[in-house]
C-alpha cells in the first residue's frame, strides 16, 4: 500500500536538477509548504519539495494540507468527488481535513487488485524463488562451473516447475481461503484455471528464455522443446487432481517426471561429455516426442473437461 | 413448495468413505435463526456443508432458495446468495481486513460499485470498523473469526450458514454476536451451528438437533426447554432450562432408536 500521494501542479518543463545529495534530515517546512501551495515557491524548490514529498509521508500530509487550503482547494474537492462517484463511491465525501484522507474509503477494487485477486496465491514468493533458483542454479553451473549440460539439465527440470506451481496455489492444502472460496460462484474449476494461467504466465517466458540463453547442447533441442511436456504435464496434474485433489495429482506427475529424467541424467553423466543428453533428447526431440505430448495434452484437456463439475465441491481429503 | 422456505432437505445422506455422516435426514428451514445443535460427531459440520454448496450429498433432494443444489446452473446463482463461515478457514496475511471482505465479495460476483459500501457495511456489523485496515495476521483469533463472519454477510445473503461461529469469541463479544444475529434472522435463514446451547438460548428462535446422522428434534426453543419439564432447583436459568430439553430430546431419540433397532431383530 503506498502512502497517499500529495496533489501537485503540472511539473515545471525544464530538465531535471542534477541530483543533489539530499540531506535525509531536510523535510518540507510550512513556510515552504505555504509557497508551494501559492505557486510562489521557486522552482528549484518546487523540485526538490516533488522529489521528497513522493517518499515522505509527513510531508506530503502537509504540502497537501496546503494546498487543499489554498486557492487549489475547492477545484481539487470537486475533481476528487467526481472522480470518486465515477469510481462508485456514492459515500465517499471530500475530506476536509488531512486527517480524513487516511480514513477515506479507498477501492479495494483496483485494476492492480483485481488482477492480483484473480491471481491470488498462486504466485506464492515461496514458489517464484524455486524457479529463479532453478533458472539461476543452471546458469551458475554453466557459467560458473563450466558445465557442458546445463542447458539439457534445465530442460529436464522445467517441465515440473509449473506443476509445483498448481500444488501451491490451489486447494485444500494450499489456499488458506479454500472452503470459503468453494461455496463462491467464481471458486472451483474458473480460480484453478485462472491460477494455473499465472503459473505458465511466470514460468514459460522465464523459463524458456533462461535455456535459449545457456550454451546449446550438441544435438538437442531448442529451449522451447519443454513446452508441450509441460503443458501436458500440467494438464494431466488437473486432471487427475480433479480426483485426489491437486496436490497429490502434482506431487504424483512432478516425481514421476523428475524420476524419469534423473535415470538418464546419473546413468549418462559418468560416460564423460553432456550428461544424458542423448537419453534425455528422446523425451524432448523429434515430431514423434513432440506430437506425442501434444497429444497427451489433448487428451488431458478433454479429460478435465469431462471431471469440470468435480471441482464445484471441496477435493477429497 | 413454500416460498419462504430456504432449505428444503429430504432423503439427505451424506457418506465419508464408508462411515455415514448424515442419514436418510429431512429438514426444511424457512427464515429465522435457527440453531443447530448435537453431540461432536453427529454430522453438523456434514449438513452445513452440504446446504453450503461444498460437499454433494449421496444421495437426497437439497433445494436451497428454490433451487435445485445439485444441478450446476442453479448451484451457481445460489452461490450468488449464500453466505458460508467454515468451522476452519484462512487468511492471506497480506491483507487487510477491508481486503479480505472484499476478495470474498469479488469471489461473489457481487457489483463492483456496490462493493465498497458493503465491505465497510459488513466490516461494522461485525464490530471491526476501526481495524478495518489492520493487517489480517495482527488480529487475535476473536478478531479473525469475526472477520469471517464480515466475510459471509458481505453479500446481504438470504442464506447464511455459520458453522460454531462462536468458537474462539470473549463473553462480550458472544453476547454482540447473537445481537447480531437476531438482526440478520429478521430478514434472512441463519442456519448456526454451535455445541454451545446459551448460544441457542440467546440467539435462536429454532432449533434442530442431530444425533447420529439423523433428525432428533426440531421445534421452537420455547418447545425445546418445554421438554426439559420443570426444575426441581432453585436457581434455574433458561440455559439450564435450554440444556435440559436439550439432553431429554436426545434421550428420547436414543431410546426410540434403540426400539427401532429392537423391532427389526
Amino acid at each position: 500500500m503506498t502512502a497517499p500521494r500529495a496533489p501537485r501542479p503540472p511539473r515545471p518543463s525544464g530538465p531535471p536538477r542534477p541530483s543533489d545529495p539530499r540531506r535525509p534530515p531536510w523535510h518540507v517546512g510550512d513556510a515552504l509548504a505555504l509557497r508551494y501551495a501559492q505557486g510562489a515557491a521557486p522552482e528549484t524548490d518546487a523540485w526538490s519539495l516533488e522529489k521528497h514529498v513522493e517518499s515522505c509521508a509527513p510531508c506530503a500530509t502537509r504540502v497537501s494540507a496546503a494546498v487543499r487550503a489554498g486557492a487549489a482547494g475547492p477545484v481539487l474537492a470537486e475533481v476528487r468527488s467526481a472522480l470518486l462517484t465515477s469510481l462508485g463511491h456514492r459515500t465517499a465525501s471530500a475530506p476536509a481535513a488531512p486527517a480524513d484522507r487516511a480514513t477515506a474509503p479507498r477501492s479495494p477494487l483496483g485494476r492492480g487488485a483485481r488482477l492480483w485477486w484473480t491471481v491470488g496465491p498462486a504466485l506464492r514468493g515461496s514458489w517464484v524463488v524455486a524457479v529463479l533458483l532453478v533458472v539461476g542454479g543452471a546458469f551458475g553451473l554453466a557459467y560458473g562451473a563450466g558445465v557442458q549440460g546445463a542447458r539439457s539439465l534445465l530442460l529436464a527440470v522445467s517441465p515440473a516447475l509449473p506443476l509445483a506451481g498448481v500444488a501451491v496455489s490451489y486447494g485444500r492444502h494450499a489456499d488458506p481461503l479454500y472452503e470459503i472460496t468453494a461455496a463462491t460462484p467464481s471458486g472451483g474449476l474458473r480460480l484453478l484455471l485462472t491460477r494455473t494461467a499465472a503459473v505458465l504466465a511466470v514460468c514459460v517466458p522465464l523459463l524458456t528464455a533462461g535455456g535459449a540463453l545457456l550454451p546449446p547442447v550438441a544435438g538437442f533441442p531448442g529451449a522451447a522443446a519443454w513446452l508441450l511436456p509441460g503443458l501436458a504435464l500440467t494438464l494431466a496434474t488437473l486432471a487427475l487432481g480433479s480426483f485426489v485433489g491437486c496436490r497429490p495429482a502434482a506431487a504424483t506427475l512432478g516425481g514421476g517426471w523428475l524420476l524419469a529424467v534423473t535415470g538418464p541424467l546419473l546413468g549418462r553423466s559418468e560416460a564423460g561429455g553432456s550428461p544424458g543428453a542423448a537419453a534425455l533428447t528422446a523425451y524432448f526431440s523429434g515430431p514423434a516426442a513432440q506430437g506425442g505430448w501434444a497429444a497427451a495434452a489433448l487428451a488431458c484437456a478433454a479429460l478435465l473437461a469431462l471431471r469440470r463439475r468435480s471441482f464445484d465441491h471441496l477435493e477429497p481429503r | 413448495m413454500n416460498p419462504s422456505t430456504a432449505v428444503a432437505v429430504t432423503g439427505l445422506t451424506v457418506r465419508h468413505r464408508r462411515t455415514v455422516a448424515l442419514d436418510r435426514l429431512d429438514l426444511s428451514l424457512g427464515p429465522g435463526v435457527h440453531g443447530l445443535l448435537g453431540p461432536n460427531g453427529a454430522g453438523k459440520t456434514s449438513l452445513i456443508r452440504v446446504l453450503a454448496t461444498v460437499a454433494a450429498p449421496f444421495s437426497g433432494r437439497v433445494e436451497l432458495l428454490g433451487g435445485d443444489a445439485t444441478s450446476h446452473r442453479e448451484r451457481t446463482g445460489i452461490r450468488r446468495r449464500l453466505g458460508y463461515l467454515p468451522q476452519e478457514f484462512g487468511y492471506y496475511p497480506g491483507f487487510t481486513v477491508r481486503e479480505f471482505v472484499a476478495y470474498v465479495a469479488w469471489l461473489k460476483e457481487m457489483p463492483s460499485d456496490r462493493v465498497p459500501a458493503a465491505v465497510e457495511r459488513a466490516v461494522r456489523r461485525v464490530g471491526l470498523g476501526d481495524r478495518i485496515d489492520a493487517k489480517m495476521k495482527t488480529l487475535s483469533g476473536g478478531m479473525v473469526r469475526r472477520a469471517g463472519i464480515a466475510q459471509a454477510v458481505v453479500n446481504e445473503p438470504e442464506l447464511l450458514l455459520l458453522d460454531e461461529p462462536t468458537a474462539g469469541l470473549d463473553p462480550e463479544q458472544r453476547v454482540d454476536f447473537r445481537s447480531l444475529l437476531r438482526e440478520l434472522g429478521t430478514g434472512a435463514t441463519v442456519v448456526v451451528s454451535t455445541h454451545l446451547v446459551e448460544d441457542v438460548a440467546a440467539a435462536c428462535t429454532e432449533v434442530a438437533l442431530i444425533e447420529g446422522g439423523r433428525l432428533a428434534f426440531q421445534g421452537t426453543t420455547g418447545e425445546l426447554t418445554a421438554l426439559g419439564g420443570v426444575s426441581t432447583e432453585g436457581n434455574d436459568s433458561t440455559t439450564h432450562a435450554v440444556e435440559r430439553g436439550y439432553t431429554a430430546a436426545l434421550r428420547a431419540h436414543r431410546t426410540s432408536a434403540e426400539n427401532a433397532r429392537e423391532a427389526l431383530r
